[in-house]
């Protein structure tokens, strides 16, 4: 088995978790912002 | 076999995108512009009605003592606020809003600013951090000047503001002038005194809010995230200058060195050699390679050891149709590099062997001068000067150039600390102890060639550099061939330097050098560095930032400068210099891509697929590419 690689896979999981909450995160958080800035009063 | 993740792209760019929104929006609220006045339509009021309308605020100072004047006077009146002061004096604003005065939009940064959509947005966004509110009225309709900007005279004043006996009165509260002006007014008898119009605040939806609460935060403390930007570009800007000058320090002083043991030089050795060349659908390339290790001028026995690891598309056919002699072609099913190596190194008769890739073209001299450094009974491992042969094409050139000034000069220092990390698969020779001491090539990182060379080096051996011993090796020709190279080779060296994380705690160059160089400049500098060209960009895009354009160039011609002396030092020519400030805007970010996309891949623990490089076949061109046996 290699250096870093996670054999059970549950390493993998959680990043995976966390890349895909961190990333739409900040996507709900652009359009947001950036909607709610460009909708102008 | 896992695909590599690539989701973290998208946060990295957005996170990217966000912080520079930050400082940019930081960098724009605090720039204050002249006020301008943009009437709108006429507001009719009754004879001896007054609508007061304050601009500027709110003030910190000020506005509090305009309310005190017009709570005691009973009179509501309008303020026309400023956004970015709406944020700087929060409480203000709110002691305005809930004293029942009517709120309205002026401007974002300065009065009168509210036509252009943004800043009209921007100070809504305000107001919804502050009061949870935003207000319909925007803009103030054509007003009686009471003169508060020009005169000072309060009787000047209240005649100027009454001339017209009714309208809305421009006035401000962000000078010492408001409340009294206030005041006097309040006092004439006969008026009566209203707001602008009836128009209530609005209550902000959860989104206004929340935007209001990004803006207000970034207006407020885009100051400190610039301050953690500058520290992170200055620990980056000192560890690439302290790179440089070991670069150039070191190299020297290997230079002189290798200078002073030519003029006494150890006795020539000839010792017979093995040369192990493992291939995997080589087959635009082994002939070329084989050929030239088999035109050598070693004066002693060369064994070729061709190891086609299940290759599909005829490499050990076209490596056995040369039919030279001393060259044995060994097939076997795809393990992998590290076991066509071992495969290879059992099969080779001679203690010294030298290991190549596929896809590399020796120079004649290449064998005999790679094998001098095991004249010291010490030297486990050499490392040759492994160089591109296909420099065309901007690609090309620019790989050139870091060979030379990255990987060569690197090599040169590490030599020099005694601890070279890497002793390159493109040219190495070895000692058979030194690889039985290890147990022979491991497969547990991708970049084998690394690996081996820091166990060499942690069983005690000491590892040379040979610079006269050049093989040419052929570089990928597509930006997709190059990323995926040098994300096998990064992935591989993090593989490495993890596996022998313990020789930090041992006594030895590898851990006392070797890896933290490895760690500082290899792993931190790249991921502090793209703050350098963040910030750049924010100085060319959004501030007036000369001294960022300034740091950037004194960089760029200091690494031009080092890079030229590295050419100097391998005796090439100085002509590709003129690419080298163009690798700074692809190049070098694809280089701190390869490095956070190992370090992601290494946190999720996803295995990888060796990725080979699609092959040209270009280097039947280069020097030793086209020699043939006599």
């Amino acid at each position: 088995m290699q250096v870093f690689v996670d054999g059970g896979g549950s390493r993998r999981v959680l990043a995976r978790l966390v890349s895909l909450t961190v990333a739409s995160g900040l996507i709900v958080f652009a359009v947001v912002v950036g909607g709610t800035l460009l909708e102008v009063w | 076999m896992r695909r590599a993740p690539r989701l973290h792209w998208i946060s990295i760019l957005l996170g990217l995108l966000v912080l520079m929104s930050v400082v940019s929006f930081h960098a724009y609220t605090e720039i204050r512009p002249e006020p301008v006045q943009h009437a709108r339509e006429h507001r009719e009021l009754p004879e001896r009605t007054l609508a007061l309308a304050f601009h500027g605020g709110p003030d910190p100072k000020w506005t509090p003592r305009l309310l005190d004047a017009l709570r005691e006077s009973g009179v509501k009146a309008t303020f026309f606020v400023v956004g970015t002061q709406v944020t700087r004096n929060p409480e203000v604003t709110r002691r305005i809003a809930d004293e029942g005065h009517q709120i309205a939009v002026d401007g974002f940064r300065a009065e009168g600013d509210w036509v252009d959509p943004h800043n009209l947005a921007f100070a809504q966004a305000a107001l919804a951090d502050v009061l949870g509110a935003h207000t319909r009225l925007v803009g103030a309709p054509v007003e009686v000047d009471s003169g508060d900007r020009d005169h000072q005279d309060i009787g000047t004043l209240v005649r100027m503001s009454l001339h017209e006996q009714r309208g809305v009165v421009r006035l401000h509260d962000d000078g010492s002038i408001g409340a009294d002006i206030a005041r006097e007014l309040a006092r004439t008898p006969g008026y009566r005194f209203v707001t602008v119009t009836g128009d209530r605040l609005v209550e902000a939806t959860a989104a206004e809010r929340f935007t209001g609460a990004v803006t207000a935060w970034s207006q407020r403390n885009g100051g400190i995230v610039l301050m953690l930007l500058g520290t992170a570009i200055a620990i980056a800007a000192l560890l690439g200058l302290l790179r440089t000058l070991l670069q150039l320090g070191l190299a020297h002083t290997d230079r002189r060195l290798r200078r002073e043991s030519a003029q006494e030089p150890p006795p020539w050795i000839t010792p017979p050699v093995s040369v192990v060349v493992p291939a995997y659908n080589e087959a635009l390339n082994i002939a070329a390679t084989v050929r030239s290790v088999a035109a050598n001028n070693h004066c002693a026995d060369v064994e070729v050891i061709v190891v086609d690891d299940g290759s599909t598309d005829g490499t050990g056919d076209r490596a056995e149709e040369l039919n030279l002699p001393g060259v044995t072609v060994i097939r076997q099913a795809n393990q992998g590099k590290p076991a066509a190596l071992n495969t290879g190194i059992r099969a080779a008769r001679h203690d010294v062997l030298v290991l190549l890739d596929g896809d590399t073209i020796f120079e004649p001299d290449t064998i005999g001068e790679l094998v001098q450094p095991f004249s010291a009974a010490d030297v486990g491992a050499v490392s040759g000067n492994a160089k591109v042969g296909n420099r065309r094409g901007l690609l090309g050139r620019w790989q050139h150039l870091e060979y030379c000034a990255g990987s060569n000069l690197d090599r040169q220092i590490l030599h020099a600390l005694r601890c070279i990390p890497t002793v390159p698969g493109a040219i190495g020779a070895f000692r058979r102890a030194a690889l039985t001491d290890v147990g022979g090539v491991s497969d547990d990182t991708l970049a084998e060639d690394t690996d081996l060379t820091m166990a060499v080096t942690r069983a005690g051996w000491r590892v040379a550099y040979r610079q006269q011993a050049k093989a040419w090796t052929e570089a990928p020709s597509t930006v997709r061939g190059l990323f995926r190279q040098r994300y096998r080779w990064s992935y591989g060296t993090f593989q490495s330097m993890w596996k022998h994380g313990g020789a930090l705690l041992e006594k030895g160059p590898m851990g006392r050098f070797g890896l933290l160089y490895l760690l500082v400049f290899h792993l931190l500098l790249p991921l502090l560095a793209p703050m350098m060209d963040l910030y750049v960009l924010y100085g060319f895009l959004v501030a007036d930032a000369p001294l960022a354009l300034l740091v950037w160039a004194v960089f760029l011609l200091l690494q031009t400068a080092s890079a030229g002396y590295a050419l100097r030092l391998d005796g090439e020519s100085l002509k590709p210099l003129w690419v080298y400030p163009l690798q700074q805007i692809v190049y070098r970010q694809l280089m701190y891509a390869v490095v956070i996309q190992s370090l992601i891949t290494a946190l999720h623990g996803t295995q990888l697929r060796w990725m080979s490089v699609r092959r040209t076949g270009l280097l039947t061109d280069v020097a030793g590419g086209t020699v043939h046996v006599t």
